[in-house]
């Protein structure tokens, strides 16, 4: 709805918008002391300092009289002024933290640049921390987030597309890509996708990351999501699209595949040397967090033969007076470490550490000697627990520990036949998941000779054409 | 067309799920496939073969004990206290029949997967190796990895034992055979020799040597006994022993003494490696085997007047170590040809290899063949390192 000339028809039709908002402040005032006016703007999203100041104090001795909307603007010493001419506009405007100035007799409203609200202060993302390397991460205000890639990528190709999703939140996201790098198509893809979403509200990337990735049932997460934004800036210059949402610190990039949950920005800040040995490390131990396991009950319960003769004699001492199956045992286990994994996770640090006391000493020792599982099975568990911390994302850490479960179902049922079986199933799945269009376990499958020195190693940077792998 | 695609997917949102429980049955009521706990197991570390008095088939297994016995059962530890196992015997017609009747008289599932040593008795071997073999290499479980004895005496005597330095009876025997200072043959190794065209296989003899208590008698491996058509025919010592390995290509590792000529004292050198390779030739219906011997050593200990650092000297040690080897190896090419008529070498395979239809023509007459085959030596061991020191300065008159 367009606004009227009649301050008074305005200021009623904002103040049926905002009724019963205490915060939202109608400031009355008279521009050079001839035409009144109304300044609206919500307490603490505004610097109220400079709109006193650069605002309310110029326009006090204001224009001459009848002054036409551009006068009123010069008088101001504010950088960011824009106008706007329609209700929902206004309303938009001010919910977002801007002051926006209403006249009389004029028919547009002026808005103010000056929203400022408390944020966190930039530190280095606790989940993601590195030993070499920047050491900031997002905050919570898209506005500092966006301008934290402009630094490191100061190049006017870098382009940021803004639109608000959730029909009540209106919360602005960005979409983030380098132009001639990024497909073109990609970019019309994601925005489209995003346009799609039907939701209330946005209050962190995860909404929207279930909107609008390909396999909504897939456990494996098919966007990658970061707190830093020189992983976010090395996957822009890879020509991959971030999305970022204001009020969370994480954001998007798409597309992903398997292998770029894989990597941390410390493969490449370390020699390279270090950097595929680390890589290694990380494949081999992601195997271990989701068989190992399942290789133990499969051995135990249906496989003695390949245990070294020693080591089989002595397994066979330390499990003789446990009541469970191996699987059972298993089973039993890696459910109670799951559990002090989560009890530790939700607690303050204080409680936590009290936590791991009371578990190293249900899983560990205590359980041992009251025969209740056998010290191989802890060794198992303990093994296995270090090793899904191995990854990298915790996103790509959660379902690689609940796979783990199903697949010691079918090891304990069927032994190294079904263990198989449900990594054949597995892959099978990860092979038939797309992120935006991109395979997942590319550059692996479909295989890419060009990729796959980022994969199987992490070639030296000057082997490395950043543009080419996907 | 679009509506019928349209239902099919329908019907695809509703069936999925039940063809999903149908699965999830399908594994939980099929139960779990051959599972056996370890703790279900009686597990077998070493067997016996004996043959009794009536010809009846005696199995002998020694079934590692994995209860904790007795106080201390909950440190957890893998100590090495004896009688850790228990041996039980059963008697039936053959291998099977009685593998039967052991599963009846031990309360856990017989578990065969991880014996890796088995002992005939000398009865036995002598009887024939034919019936308990074939049952051992049809056996799913049972290793072919596992190592082979022919045991001086009733092979469950053997199993008595619990020698003081290992966990049981089978791992000292398979430390001792893999040390290769004996003969190591393998249940695949026997059958492979049983089946060869030689027809003749040898086996290592395990020997108790008695001591007072039961706890301190061991068994070790001395001398070899000979295998002809499946049964054991002979047995030779020690020395002839080292000759056999000497041609058979299994020398890994030993330490020879030598007296060289114009010299009092002795030289003692450490093989380090050597290869023994069998070079087949007929020539006029003569069957020629030239033994190449070529080995590397170390010279160990020199208690000679010899100075090792002289190359001539080095060359006469060299020289008198090869009359040293040559001598055992003629002492085993000579029992095996004219005592034994064993093809224990298996130069018939050698022959075969190279005059495939010379030797089908002549297959059956190996065993008149084997005696008069013309064996020539060709023994070339050098001196690899002299060590740091030259003559023995350790003795006064060197100085």
């Amino acid at each position: 709805m367009k606004l009227s000339n009649h301050l008074r028809e305005n200021l009623r039709r904002l103040r049926a918008v905002y009724s019963d908002c205490a915060d939202v402040v109608f400031h009355d005032m008279v521009i050079g002391g001839h035409t009144p006016a109304m300044l609206v703007y919500i307490e603490g999203l505004i610097r109220l300092e400079e709109l006193d100041q650069h605002v309310v104090a110029p326009l006090r001795d204001g224009p001459g009289p009848n002054p036409a909307l551009q006068d009123i603007r010069n008088q101001t010493t504010v950088a960011s002024v824009q106008t706007c001419g329609t209700i929902e506009e206004t309303v938009e405007k001010i919910s977002g933290g801007n002051p926006v100035l209403l006249v009389e007799g004029q028919n547009a409203a002026l808005v103010f640049g000056l929203s400022s609200w408390e944020q966190r202060s930039v530190e280095e993302p606790t989940a993601e921390s590195v030993l070499r390397g920047p050491r900031e991460g997002f905050i919570e205000t898209m506005r500092t987030n966006i301008a934290m890639l402009r630094r490191k990528i100061r190049s006017p190709k870098l382009k940021v597309v803004t639109l608000h999703i959730g029909t009540c939140s209106r919360t602005p996201v960005a979409v983030i890509y380098i132009e001639g790098i990024a497909q073109p198509s990609l970019v019309r893809e994601i925005m489209s996708r995003l346009n799609r979403i039907e939701i209330e509200d946005v209050l962190e990337t995860s909404y929207i990351e279930e909107w609008i990735e390909d396999n909504r049932y897939s456990p494996f997460p098919q966007l990658l999501s970061t707190e830093r934004p020189d992983v976010a800036s090395a996957y822009l210059m890879e020509g991959r699209v971030v999305v970022m949402v204001d009020g969370t610190p994480t954001v998007l990039i798409a597309p992903t595949t398997f292998f770029s949950l894989l990597q941390t920005p410390e493969d490449y800040y370390e020699r390279y040397v270090v950097g595929t040995a680390i890589r290694w490390l990380r494949y081999f131990f992601l195997a271990i967090s989701l068989l190992g396991p399942s290789l133990y009950v499969a051995v135990v319960t249906f496989h003695q033969e390949m245990i070294p003769t020693t080591l089989m004699l002595t397994m066979a001492r330390s499990r003789e007076q446990i009541p469970f199956s191996a699987l059972m045992e298993a089973i039993l286990m890696e459910t109670m470490f799951e559990a002090l994994r989560e009890a530790g996770a939700r607690l303050p640090k204080q409680i936590g550490s009290a936590v791991s006391i009371v578990g190293a000493l249900v899983i560990g020792q205590a359980a041992i000697s009251a025969g209740i599982v056998s010290a191989p099975m802890v060794m198992v568990v303990a093994i296995t627990g270090i090793a899904s911390f191995m990854a990298p994302r915790f996103t790509i850490g959660i379902p690689i520990r609940l796979l783990r479960f199903p697949i010691m179902f079918l090891a304990g049922m069927m032994g190294l036949l079904g263990m198989i079986l449900g990594v054949i199933i597995i892959l099978n799945h990860m092979l038939n998941l797309r992120s935006f269009g991109v395979p997942y376990m590319s550059p692996l499958a479909p295989m890419k000779n060009s990729g796959l020195k980022d994969v199987l190693w992490r070639a030296p940077r000057w082997m490395l054409n950043r543009r080419g792998k996907r | 067309m679009r509506r019928k695609r349209k239902d099919m997917l329908a019907n695809g949102r509703r069936t999925a799920p039940a063809f999903l429980s149908l699965l999830v049955c399908a594994f939980l009521l099929a139960g779990c496939w051959n599972a056996r706990e370890v703790n279900d197991l009686a597990i077998i570390t070493a067997t016996g073969v004996d043959l009794t008095e009536d010809g009846q088939i005696e199995l002998s297994v020694k079934i590692y004990l994995t209860s904790p016995s007795g106080s201390g059962s909950m440190s957890g530890q893998p100590d090495g206290n004896k009688g850790t196992s228990v041996v039980r015997s059963v008697t039936g017609i053959n291998m099977a029949d009685a593998a039967s009747r052991l599963q009846k008289k031990i309360s856990r599932k017989v578990f065969w997967g991880q014996a890796d040593v088995f002992l005939f008795g000398e009865r036995m071997a002598r009887a024939g190796l034919e019936a308990p073999m074939d049952f051992l290499m049809r056996h799913i479980a049972s290793r072919e990895r596992a190592h082979v004895f022919v045991c001086d005496g009733p092979a469950k005597n053997v199993l008595l034992l619990s020698p003081s330095i290992e966990r049981s009876v089978a791992d000292a025997l398979v430390h001792m055979a893999e040390q290769q200072t004996g003969l190591n043959i393998t249940m695949m190794d026997l059958a492979q020799m049983l089946i060869s065209k030689s027809k003749a296989a040898v086996l290592p003899i395990v020997v108790i040597r008695e001591e007072q208590g039961e706890k301190q008698s061991f068994p070790y491996i001395q001398g070899v006994s000979v295998i002809k058509n499946g049964k054991m025919i002979g047995r030779v010592n020690e020395d002839v022993t080292r000759g056999i390995m000497w041609l058979r290509n299994e020398i890994k590792q030993a330490t020879v003494t030598v007296s060289p000529e114009q010299s009092d004292g002795y030289v003692s050198l450490h093989l380090h490696r050597s290869q023994t390779r069998l070079i087949p030739k007929i020539e006029g219906g003569r069957w020629i085997m030239t033994v190449r011997i070529t080995g590397q050593d170390d010279i160990v200990e020199n208690t000679s007047d010899l100075d090792l650092s002289v190359p001539d000297h080095i060359g006469k040690v060299e020289k008198e170590l090869e009359k040293v080897v040559n001598t055992r190896v003629k002492m085993a090419l000579g029992q095996a040809q004219k005592e034994f008529k064993a093809d224990i070498f298996q130069f018939a395979d050698n022959f075969y290899r190279k005059y495939p239809k010379i030797w089908e023509a002549n297959a059956d007459r190996w065993d008149e063949i084997f005696p008069e085959v013309e064996v020539r030596l060709e023994t070339d061991l050098r001196i690899a390192r002299p060590g740091l020191i030259g003559k023995n300065f350790f003795r006064q008159e060197q100085r």
